[in-house]
């Protein structure tokens, strides 16, 4: 138990000392995550007001895979990007494997789904009203499209803010697709993991400590962003 | 009993535990983390013996009071392994510290597992002897164990240091670098088996460590680990009787 | 002579095996006020959402000012810009009345200063001048009514569709509204309103379309003030 205090005292001392892999490592696992998350918005957003707004055929079959796919194991996921991009795999000819690129495509593929699943809901607890009333005034699918994002704009703000949560916690797919080298691919969740196997148990709660701080703070800021903009 | 993923890695246990649990009677559940996690737990308690092969820290275990009856049971040895084109020649080199030095200063990939395990140590050892201070991209401390050290060094081309056994395991399906430097007395690896000292943890099971200690000194435990081979190689050495 | 605004020919509509609506032909002359009047479920919000381009019949033609409707994405979008529909419990977006009432001018790409103009006249032809940065959540029900229909109005729309417009609202909010109504249609607007008042087609002296069980069942012509108009006539239900 008094490993516990004495975690405390060693992230204070480390914070305050600007200990250099501590800060690289801080500034790899914001930096990956912040990309990982702005590519899954990207594609995740519109995946998921495409599928809320539209009906076709097969759209229940298409709910249940998106809402599966946030289930996917993080290993395995890890696994199959690593047979991509290594060198033996169809991507491999990059050099991507073991690089902060490799990690953020592996994070991507883990948050879009949860940013589609949020977006989705969001889109069906939206005013059922809100898209005939932009095209009864005139305006297009894209325009009509992009007023419902306005409208629902709190619940996507919801999406992000979980698929950033989801990736800067997230070990297994950092540590396989970039190798945990030291100042380049070494993040809090596999400098953690490495201190662990090491036996250095406060040290590693240190770093965990470190790594909520930096995640918490970012969440505040997210949710502030988001309640600053509500109707 | 804690041990080294190398040492759980070279498959030894698998053929060395079944003759002693039956001798015994007992059962031996091994927990194989990085070497100083090995002896955190002997620190801790959470295990009645030992088995790692790093001197340096195993004597400072024993000095601080958490083991007792420390013995030599076997070494192995440390070979640099890298791709066969060697694009830093450090084929001919006479010396390890020899070796090293060419890559760096080529500055050829250089894998290092950056864990503190035995490998580790015994790389810093080297550089440290050479004068060295292993920095820039090409020297990448990636704080994993040596299989994930070797699959990193097969992906990247690069060079790395490890402990024949795991070589030998890997070599030829998982990967095609190959050993070129070898045999140096610096890059002997000796491997120790220390019980956990009842003294400070009366709930260890003293009895069955010892007896472990026993059989792996003993001609039964001896003759087994001089025996065994990994794809057709032998792995560990013995000392000459004394 | 104008072609009608609408002519309807053999629309079915069907909701879940009922049939919501059923005219064989209907035509509605451009340039008036037409009424709908009916009890609830009778169809006129079937009606008046084909009439928006917002919902295509099971089966049937519509015509639009002598044009067919092919009910395409690219010609329905072209359309929508000419007809527009105030919803009975409309839809106000989160925001400011500004941008709510600009909406229909920016979506047809309107000048800046046009836009701002265009806003300023919609406001104060629905008595609501200066509302321009009120928050659009925080009105009253009739604050909110009138709102609605000056983003409407700011379309400029050939056809205004109204469902329900005076139904539970201050009596100054439907006074306006009653008021707005009839002297846009008497400058040219083509508006069709839905209404449960029975007394309201007499005091506005127009044509009312009365359905019933989603069937055109009378139609009472507006004493004459339409030129030349043939084609419609009584139709009685089918019982």
């Amino acid at each position: 138990m008094g490993f516990i205090a004495e975690s405390f005292r060693t992230a204070l001392s480390l914070i305050f000392s600007a200990d250099q892999d501590v800060f690289a490592a801080v500034r790899t696992s914001v930096g990956v995550a912040a990309w990982s998350v702005l590519l899954a918005a990207v594609f995740g957003i519109p995946v998921g007001l495409g599928v809320g707004v539209n009906q076709f055929p097969l759209k229940r079959v298409v709910i249940v895979v998106l809402n599966s796919l946030m289930a996917m194991p993080t290993v395995v996921l890890g696994l199959l990007v690593y047979g991509l991009v290594s060198r033996q795999g169809p991507l491999g000819g990059r050099g991507l494997l073991f690089t902060p690129n490799a990690m953020v495509i592996g994070q991507t593929l883990l948050a879009v789904p949860i940013v589609a699943n949020y977006t989705l809901s969001a889109i069906k607890g939206a005013d059922s009203r809100i898209v005939p009333t932009a095209l009864t005034l005139g305006a297009g699918s894209l325009r009509s499209m992009m007023q419902l994002t306005r409208e629902v704009r709190f619940g996507i703000m919801a999406a992000v803010i979980a698929g950033f949560g989801r990736v800067i916690s997230e070990v297994g797919v950092a540590m396989m697709l970039g190798g945990n080298i030291r100042w380049y691919t070494r993040t809090m969740t596999t400098a953690i993991a490495l201190e662990t196997s090491k036996g250095e148990f406060a040290f590693g709660l240190a770093l965990g400590i470190i790594l909520m701080v930096v995640s918490f703070s970012i969440n505040i800021l997210l949710t502030f962003m988001q309640e600053s903009h509500q109707p | 009993m804690s041990t080294t993923t190398s040492t759980e890695n070279t498959g030894l246990l698998n053929v060395l535990l079944p003759p002693f649990e039956k001798e015994c009677g007992c059962k031996v559940d091994v927990i194989a983390v990085g070497t100083g996690k090995a002896l955190k737990l002997g620190e801790a308690g959470d295990v009645d013996v030992v088995l790692v092969h790093a001197r340096s820290l195993e004597d400072k275990f024993m000095a601080n009071g958490f083991g007792v009856n420390r013995r030599d049971v076997m070494y192995n040895d440390f070979v640099i392994i890298g791709p066969a084109n060697d694009p830093a020649h450090m084929k001919g080199a006479k010396t390890a510290v020899d070796a090293l030095r060419r890559i760096a200063a080529a500055q050829a990939v250089f894998i290092s597992r950056g864990d503190e395990s035995g490998t580790h140590v015994k790389e810093k050892e080297i550089w440290s002897a050479a004068g060295i201070n292993p920095a820039g991209r090409w020297y990448r401390s990636i704080g994993q164990g040596m299989g994930e050290a070797i699959m990193m060094a097969t992906e990247e081309r690069a060079y790395t240091l490890s402990d024949r056994g795991t070589y030998n395991a890997f070599a030829g399906p998982k990967t095609d670098l190959v050993i070129l430097f070898e045999g140096e007395k610096g890059l002997f690896n000796p491997y120790g088996v220390i019980a956990v000292n009842p003294k400070k943890f009366p709930h260890v099971r003293y009895d069955l460590a010892m007896k472990f200690v026993d059989f792996i000194t003993g001609p039964t435990g001896q003759a087994i680990i001089g025996q065994y081979q990994v794809a057709g190689k032998p792995v560990f050495f013995l000392y000459k009787a004394r | 002579m104008k072609p009608p605004q609408y002519r309807l020919t053999e629309i079915r509509v069907f909701y879940r095996a009922n049939l919501a609506l059923e005219v064989d032909e209907l035509t509605i002359a451009s340039g008036h006020l037409h009424i709908l009047a009916g009890p609830n479920g009778s169809g006129k919000s079937t009606l008046l959402g084909i009439l928006a381009f917002l919902m295509k019949p099971g089966h049937g033609q519509v015509a639009f000012a002598g044009t067919q409707v092919d009910w395409q994405r690219k010609q329905l979008a072209s359309l929508r810009k000419q007809v527009t529909l105030l919803h009975q419990h409309s839809f106000l977006f989160s925001g400011t009345v500004f941008a709510n009432v600009a909406f229909g001018p920016r979506a047809r790409g309107m000048a800046k200063e046009d836009v701002q103009r265009t806003v300023g006249e919609a406001l104060a032809m629905v008595g609501l001048d200066g509302f321009e940065s009120r928050n659009a959540r925080h009105l009253s029900g009739g604050e909110a009514r009138r709102v609605a229909l000056a983003r409407a109005l700011a379309c400029q729309p050939e056809v205004l569709l109204l469902d329900e417009p005076l139904a539970h609202v201050d009596k100054e909010s439907a006074q306006i509204i009653e008021t707005l109504v009839i002297s846009l249609s008497s400058r040219g607007t083509t508006v069709v309103m839905s209404s449960h008042n029975e007394q309201l087609g007499q005091r506005t002296e127009s044509r009312v379309i009365r359905l019933l069980d989603g069937k055109v069942e009378r139609i009472v012509e507006d004493n004459g003030q339409a030129p030349g108009r043939a084609v419609d006539g009584y139709r009685y239900a089918k019982l």
